[in-house]
């Protein structure tokens, strides 16, 4: 039976707009992004207040007021702009591989996997000052294979909803054996916290100079996958018949994310929910093509945690508080959000 | 009345012309649980940085023998494994419940976020006031906070596959967030008397909540015990049930505050213990059969998951004392990966 022969079935005729239409959101987003820069360098939880910071920007000779912006907040501002634009990609790609709007790395359990990896290295006599982001990217690597391996085995076409728990249930198994290794091991706890909670704070750019290479090789990566991904996301059979090569896009699409994923937990620890918060709005902005998503995300990626940075300066002054738990506020009820939806989609 | 013959594989209980039918299997089940959970209670009594027999140590519980030894079992193995007891049986009865309510295996207190919001709330009342029946009461108001926000912004639970679960991983992240900026923003010793709550662990153990939970177990296992009848109907479709003469709306919110209060307090006095209110029923079903809902058996299991592990916890790693919250984390967590990837067809509890 055709088609047209169906009155019941009416094509909705798709809104014609212009190729690079979605272009038009960049500008504005970043626009955002230097606005969330300029609050991280002005606003702080100590005594240098806005007006100080800003003078200082303007070439203003306040030593005090000098050393808070440049020594302390411009390094946490930069690790936070990267940390954050590689988690939003992160986000992007796995959701698009996976095809499933929450597929997160820090819900699939892929940092969980990186720090933990970094833990038991640790507790086998490495040391924190020698240590290469190549043993978090390994361990996120490792976590990243599992939650696919299980996104694999529960089949397509089944509730999208339990991958989310199959890697919270690894996310928590991870989590007890980090605390067991730490338990028995004073010496590693005391190395280790760093590497438990996720904080921009503190973290110099030598930390980022160590990370950068899986960083660029990570969003080569991206870069390459893109497209043969968004053919996947038509189906299988139709993206070969469009000449992506699924199984393979699927590798390269899991090998960037462990990159990102390693590389930016080595550089600031496991920070949740920015892979799934990011990709969302980006998707609500410029549609579920990953090829369009990925831009906004890079850009939206950092402006969440640099915004979620200074909240957490802000919230408890005098004292900070982890930047996770900030990020965690903000990502759960997007999360809640998701699931509501009558039908979970699948990407 | 003298006509009455048990149908097979059931046994008949008769006092009077009152007469009660009870599965064999499932009773047998459930004593082996209770045999095995007496033996793990001596065994709990007698292992330990100075190890007794079990008879020593059973007269020093008594009060009777050596001093010193009087002295360890009385005031140090008692009340730990009371309150592991105690503790482990209201885990059990909860996650059996719930999981039933929910039909669904993964809705346990601890992944429908009622344990991480018992535990926000009971931080609260350590970091604010510090009188020794506060934990117990503020754990409760959160765990019934976390329990309605779960099952109201899921809309409803069991008739919507994994959501109820995934709505309450959120609610329960939102509640640890909060967990954790309280022990940032209090003082330091606030904090370090809030971090039992952090892992689930036996070392503290106010006598207060702990007498709270067992009576509120004495309370709530009767009470469970009348709505796993009308439970049992759940496990067909509501519809059914509800052709059945039950009400499914009204045995599902029953079902719920059983499970909550029961877990709420028990988070009071041990914090949240990983995964016990997942294995337990599990356990509990495989040995007492598919017949009914096995609250009591669910019960004792969870009560011997905590007693073995926390015998465990005590003894391997000594002098370290793991806490028995992350033994059952690490000796469960491979069990609930398992059951995830398992490609059988979804079996309801």
């Amino acid at each position: 039976v055709l088609v047209q022969d169906r009155p019941d079935i009416r094509a909705r005729p798709a809104p014609v707009r212009p190729r690079r239409a979605w272009r038009r959101v960049l500008p504005p987003l970043a626009l955002v992004l230097l606005l969330a820069v300029l609050a991280s360098l002005l606003v702080g939880s100590g005594q240098v207040g806005p007006g100080r910071a800003l003078r200082v920007l303007l070439g203003g000779s306040d030593e005090e007021a000098r050393f808070a912006v440049l020594q302390l907040r411009w390094p946490r501002t930069i690790v936070a702009t990267v940390v954050g634009a590689a988690l939003g990609a992160a986000g992007a790609v796995l959701q698009a591989a996976a095809r499933n709007p929450l597929a997160e790395p820090g819900l699939l359990g892929v940092s969980a996997g990186a720090s933990t990896a970094v833990v038991v290295v640790i507790a086998l006599g490495g040391s924190v000052a020698t240590l290469g982001p190549h043993v978090a990217v390994l361990g996120a690597l490792l976590g990243c294979l599992a939650a696919l391996g299980a996104a694999r085995l529960q089949g397509v076409g089944d509730d999208p909803v339990r991958l989310v728990l199959a890697g919270a249930a690894l996310t928590g198994l991870l989590g007890s054996l980090t605390s067991v290794l730490l338990l028995l091991d004073r010496r590693t706890a005391d190395e280790v916290r760093f590497w438990t909670v996720g904080a921009v704070a503190g973290r110099d750019l030598s930390v980022l100079s160590g990370v950068m290479p899986a960083l660029l090789l990570g969003a080569l990566l991206v870069v390459l996958v893109a497209r043969p991904l968004a053919a996947l996301a038509l189906g299988e059979q139709v993206a070969a018949g469009l000449g992506a090569r699924p199984g393979l896009a699927r590798l390269g699409a899991v090998a960037s994310v462990a990159l990102l994923v390693g590389g930016a937990t080595a550089a600031a620890g496991p920070i949740g929910f920015v892979g799934l918060v990011v990709p969302f709005c980006a998707r609500a902005l410029v549609g579920p093509d990953l090829r369009r998503v990925l831009l906004p995300s890079v850009l939206l990626g950092p402006v969440m945690v640099l915004v979620a940075d200074v909240v957490s300066r802000l919230a408890v002054r005098p004292y900070e508080m982890p930047l996770g738990v900030i990020t965690a506020l903000i990502g759960a009820p997007v999360l809640v959000l998701v699931v509501r939806a009558r039908r979970v989609p699948t990407l | 009345v003298t006509a009455l013959r048990a149908p097979a594989g059931t046994v008949l209980l008769r006092a009077g012309d009152r007469t009660v039918l009870l599965p064999a299997r499932s009773a047998g089940g459930t004593a082996l649980l209770a045999a095995l959970l007496v033996a793990a209670a001596a065994a709990s009594l007698s292992f330990g940085a100075a190890s007794l027999g079990p008879l020593p140590s059973l007269a020093a519980a008594l009060g009777l023998g050596d001093a010193s030894d009087v002295l360890v079992v009385q005031t140090l193995r008692l009340p730990r494994l009371a309150a592991g007891l105690a503790v482990g049986a209201a885990l059990g009865l909860s996650g059996c419940l719930l999981q039933t309510l929910a039909r669904n295996r993964l809705a346990t207190p601890g992944t429908v976020g009622i344990d991480d919001g018992a535990t926000a709330f009971a931080v609260a009342s350590v970091v604010g006031v510090s009188t020794s029946l506060a934990p117990s009461g503020m754990a409760l108001v959160g765990a019934a906070t976390a329990a309605a926000l779960a099952f109201g912004l899921a809309g409803g639970a069991g008739t919507a596959g994994y959501r109820f679960v995934v709505v309450g991983l959120g609610v329960g992240a939102v509640m640890g967030a909060l967990t954790n900026l309280m022990l940032v923003r209090a003082p330091i010793d606030a904090a370090s008397a809030a971090f039992p709550w952090a892992v689930g662990s036996l070392n503290t153990r106010p006598p207060l909540p702990v007498a709270l939970l067992a009576a509120a177990l004495a309370a709530c296992l009767p009470l469970s015990v009348l709505v796993a009848r009308r439970l049992a109907v759940l496990r067909l479709p509501d519809a059914v049930a509800t052709g059945l003469g039950v009400r499914a709306g009204r045995v599902r919110l029953a079902a719920l505050a059983l499970a909550v209060v029961t877990a709420g307090l028990a988070v009071a006095v041990g914090g949240p213990l990983g995964l016990v209110a997942l294995v337990a029923p599990e356990a509990a079903r495989k040995v007492c059969g598919p017949r009914g809902v096995p609250v009591v058996a669910s019960a004792l299991a969870g009560a011997l998951l905590v007693v073995v592990a926390d015998l465990a916890g005590r003894t391997v790693a000594a002098p370290i004392e793991v806490p028995v919250g992350l033994v059952t984390s690490v000796v469960g967590g491979p069990y609930l990966v398992w059951l995830l990837l398992s490609s059988r067809p979804r079996r309801t509890p």
